[in-house]
């Protein structure tokens, strides 16, 4: 499809990619893959996890090398082998996940991996007159790891601009911004590619970034090009359509998708920053405190204070109470406590202040699984880090958490474990060859599953999932709701801990908002609005 | 960006140990890593056969010189026995740890230890011979566990690297015992008419000694081979089917899951430690009271360090520690025939660690090279066909 697109007569674009393609054994990441990229203009490049975008963009850079396809600059064909090879031939990237090193200074940070002497002087200039072109102000002479995650993407983004770079490529820019940031990110964009001609290519997974941001969309779906259009004669349910390849349904999945489902029933689905900022209202909305809970709360946080090792406050007198039957979002943007609140709910932290009670009752957390024995069930953040054991099979993650259950005086019930594991497998449909395959051998959503259905077997009185979704794909995401609302109707107390905007508008009931550290406010899903969020996720109604 | 752990981050470098699919059966990476291995042995011994060479003899008389010592009669497998047995108990504890996710290299101190220990009790402990032995035996393992409880202590509370710690505490206890036999006061023998007294202890009495069944030159098997056997096959049983073996898997694989399953390090971890040791110091036991009978600051004789290498090449698993074990005993034997063929004994150390190597290196060979595979998979020219099109991912929607 879209072949016509590399024939028609133009302006030669900046960037062209030709029948790009990569395997890695039988998995197709790349298949065929068409790109065009012109000056002077913002192109999104939509997808699934997994639908390819990380890999297109690693050939891009001469991080991964293609098996087949061309790339042309300007018209003529390149040979991309390094990543020294695409910055000398005008590609920059920014990546998703900060390649800073924290230690060291601003301008450090920017001068890194270039070659020859190091002026201070010059650099230090260049990162302010760059700042200055794009109102991304920054102390060259500042420490990154005393920068927010805001200012940290601005030193990344200067980084790539002080090269000059003719195509600048993101990679999921905004997943650590506030919508306020993001917002200013996109500014920046429009200037680099308004005014100095450059080629933007932009990619994310959310629908809403993709319409307001950009001029031209293309949109992968396993590893081939699914679609391609203007953004303007294309809608955010169309684009839903393309990247899952089928009519996608009003909640979860629009949710999943990153679509608010919003009240007014002309128009289903509105992407998130399509109305910008404008609309802002002029008060800050007052931060409400969880009161009308009926009964005891299922779990209640009290003054949780935990300082990191450098001093610096991760959890500041956190206080928010979950009902039974409840879904409380704890919504934020990346790094502002959500790990440390998840490793403290998963039993692998104490904090220097404050309490956790459970049903009323006051959990011990110096106890290494008091928590879990209080009924609270965890689907970590980070799965492989604190949630399974890849190396054991998928019986023994099933049951690690409650050996007591499944043991005599001495030894295990093998029989007992094997019957328990069999029937999960089959009531959450976890997709493994046999129960005895290591857990490593599944699929990320299949392991988040045997995570989830260990921590339900256990019938919890209290869920954490923390980023229960990240990187899921569609249907699993769709899965992984219905399975969090299944546990809320029957009785759970649920806290969401999410940094997606769409999901927690999509789940929860009330939604608290985290910033620093701190609860800066906790809004009811009726009152709650992108913009309102968007603002007490910044701090402001402090 | 994410906030960074407050506890201090280990690695699970029990899974390079145990091995990726050690604890389950074997995928088509076991089977790699075996191919790989039976190169590596293979490039391993032609190596030995190129040294004994270059240093003047015949690869042909060497092999023959250590199959005569070790295995051709029941005279040389008494002894391979007799040296397979400690090397087997030091194995068996360094599993232990192992699985645990604790590395213990400080066993040849802990077995120095065990060694004084239980000969301090033989010696001034009286009564029926074999309660004065048991307690001896089991004093000997106290002293080797309180040895690496050292170890466990420092790294539990102060965070001290446990690999440092118990190597370093080596080079203490041999100070510590040559204090003792150097010392009248504690274990130096006293002086039997003329002459100075040696730097070691007094013999510990016939009654003392361990038994053993059959008499040379038919073959003898000592109470020290069959506790270690007896210890193999309750420790393999242990660590596959009981709740205490699961728990140190877990704890070895992922730290950060096991705590969240409600294990404490700091016990589980510590007394997986404190066991490893005690088996060292039970090793030094069995061979105070089995075949050396007096303390002497070389009564250690590198069992310690060549029983964690048999639990490296038996990837901590105490079935096959067993075997190994018998083979290091084998070539200990064998290298006391060595003399004859005109080839210093130290080669049998070299190719000792050139076997080991070959044991040790393959997973990790075998995981470089599945991951060259994942990057450069061999791809035809031509871009796929669509039908042909694989899923991106593995994962299938529901």
């Amino acid at each position: 499809m879209s072949h016509d697109r590399a024939r028609t007569d133009g302006p030669v674009p900046a960037l062209e990619l030709r029948g790009v393609s990569k395997r890695y054994g039988p998995v197709v990441a790349c298949d065929a893959v068409d790109l065009t990229v012109q000056r002077g203009e913002v192109h999104g490049l939509l997808g699934e996890n997994g639908a390819g975008k990380s890999t297109l963009m690693k050939v891009l850079m001469g991080l991964v090398h293609a098996d087949a396809g061309e790339i042309h600059r300007d018209g003529a064909r390149v040979q991309v082998h390094t990543p020294l090879e695409a910055a000398e031939l005008g590609l920059g990237m920014v990546h998703q996940h900060f390649s800073l090193i924290e230690p060291l200074t601003v301008w450090e940070n920017v001068a890194l991996g270039e070659p020859g002497r190091i002026d201070r002087e010059a650099i230090c200039a260049d990162v302010e007159a760059v700042g200055a072109r794009y109102g991304l102000a920054i102390d060259p002479t500042a420490t990154v790891e005393r920068l927010s995650a805001g200012e940290r993407q601005r030193v990344e983004v200067i980084k790539a601009l002080r090269r000059d770079p003719k195509v600048l490529i993101l990679d999921e820019p905004t997943s650590v911004l506030t919508i306020a940031e993001s917002a200013a990110l996109f500014e920046v964009l429009r200037t680099a590619v308004a005014a100095e001609g450059r080629g933007v290519i932009l990619i994310s997974h959310k629908l809403a970034e993709i319409t307001a941001a950009t001029d031209v969309v293309s949109v992968l779906r396993r590893g081939r090009l699914a679609f391609h259009c203007r953004t303007a004669d294309t809608s955010a349910p169309e684009l839903a359509r393309q990247m899952v390849g089928r009519d996608v349904s009003l909640r979860s999945e629009g949710a999943a998708l990153g679509l608010v489902v919003t009240d007014d029933p002309a128009k289903h689905l509105t992407p998130v920053l399509a109305g910008g900022l404008d609309a802002v209202p002029a008060e800050p909305p007052a931060p409400e405190a969880p009161a009308d809970v009926p009964g005891t709360a299922a779990l209640a946080l009290h003054g949780l204070c935990v300082a990191g090792p450098d001093g610096r406050t991760l959890l500041d007198s956190l206080d928010l109470e979950v009902a039974t039957g409840e879904i409380v979002a704890l919504y934020g943007v990346e790094g502002n406590g959500q790990a440390t609140l998840g490793d403290l709910l998963s039993g692998l932290m104490a904090p220097d202040a404050g309490e956790v009670r459970v049903d009323g009752r006051p959990v011990s957390l110096d106890r290494p699984g008091a928590l879990h024995e209080a009924g609270v069930g965890v689907i970590p953040e980070d799965r492989h880090r604190s949630g399974v054991v890849l190396d054991m099979s998928v019986a023994d993650n099933l049951v690690m958490t409650d050996l007591r259950r499944f043991s005599g005086r001495l030894l295990m019930r093998r029989a007992q474990i094997r019957a328990q594991a069999e029937e999960l497998v089959e009531r959450f449909a976890i997709r493994t060859p046999s129960i005895d395959a290591p857990l490593r051998t599944l699929s990320g959503g299949n392991q988040q599953r045997v995570v989830l259905a260990r921590e339900l077997s256990a019938e919890p009185t209290v869920l954490v999932a923390a980023q229960p979704t990240h990187g899921l794909d569609v249907g699993a995401i769709e899965d992984m709701y219905a399975r969090l609302r299944e546990a809320a109707a029957s009785g759970v107390a649920v806290l969401l801990i999410s940094t997606e905007l769409e999901e927690v508008m999509a789940l929860a009931s009330r939604i608290a908002v985290i910033s620093s550290g701190r609860i800066t406010g906790i809004l009811d899903v009726a009152d709650a609005s992108p913009q309102r969020l968007g603002m007490l996720v910044g701090g402001e109604a402090a | 960006m994410s906030t960074p752990a407050p506890a201090p981050a280990r690695r699970p470098l029990a899974s390079y140990v145990v091995g990726r699919s050690g604890l389950r059966r074997p995928g088509p990476d076991a089977w790699r890593t075996a191919g790989i291995t039976v190169l590596c042995v293979l490039v391993a011994m032609g190596l030995a056969a190129l040294l004994v060479t270059i240093s003047g003899g015949s690869p042909v008389e060497v092999v023959d010189a250590l199959f005569t010592g070790s295995v051709s009669d029941t005279a040389g497998w008494s002894q391979t026995l007799v040296n397979a047995a400690p090397l087997l108990l030091v194995a068996l504890g360094a599993c232990i740890a192992n699985r645990a996710g604790v590395f213990n290299i400080g066993q040849e101190g802990q077995l120095l230890i065990g060694a004084m220990v239980g000969c301090f009790v033989a010696l001034r402990l009286q009564g029926p011979g074999w309660i004065v032995v048991t307690v001896a035996l089991v004093a000997a393992a106290f002293g080797g566990g309180a040895w690496s409880g050292i170890s466990a202590a420092m790294y539990y509370t102060r965070g001290t690297n446990v690999v440092v710690s118990t190597l370093l505490l080596t080079f203490i206890a041999a100070q510590v015992v040559q204090f003792a036999v150097n010392s009248p006061s504690l274990l130096q023998e006293s002086g039997m008419g003329s002459g100075p007294a040696r730097p070691q202890s007094d013999a510990v009495p016939e009654y003392l000694r361990l038994a053993s069944f059959g008499q040379y030159p038919d073959l003898t098997i000592g109470v020290g081979v069959i506790v270690a056997v007896v210890a193999t096959v309750v420790l393999a049983v242990l660590l596959a089917r009981s709740r205490w073996g699961f728990r140190l898997n877990m704890l070895g694989l992922n730290p950060m899951a096991a705590r969240h399953a409600g294990i404490r390090a700091s016990r589980l971890g510590g007394s997986a430690l404190v066991l490893s040791g005690a088996f060292a110091g039970l090793a030094g036991g069995v061979i105070l009271l089995g075949t050396v009978f007096r303390l002497q600051p070389a009564i250690s004789n590198n069992f310690g360090w060549d029983g964690l290498l048999v639990a490296l090449v038996a990837r901590s698993r105490p079935g096959l520690a067993l075997p190994v074990a018998v083979l290091f005993g084998a070539l200990r034997s064998g290298s006391s025939y060595l003399a004859a063929t005109g080839v210093p004994d130290y080669l049998v150390d070299v190719v000792q660690a050139l076997l080991v190597l070959a044991f040790v290196v393959p997973p990790v060979l075998s995981a470089l090279w599945a991951r060259r595979i994942r990057n450069r998979a061999p791809v035809a020219d031509t871009p796929a066909r669509p039908s042909a099109a694989a899923p991106a991912k593995e994962e299938v929607p529901v």
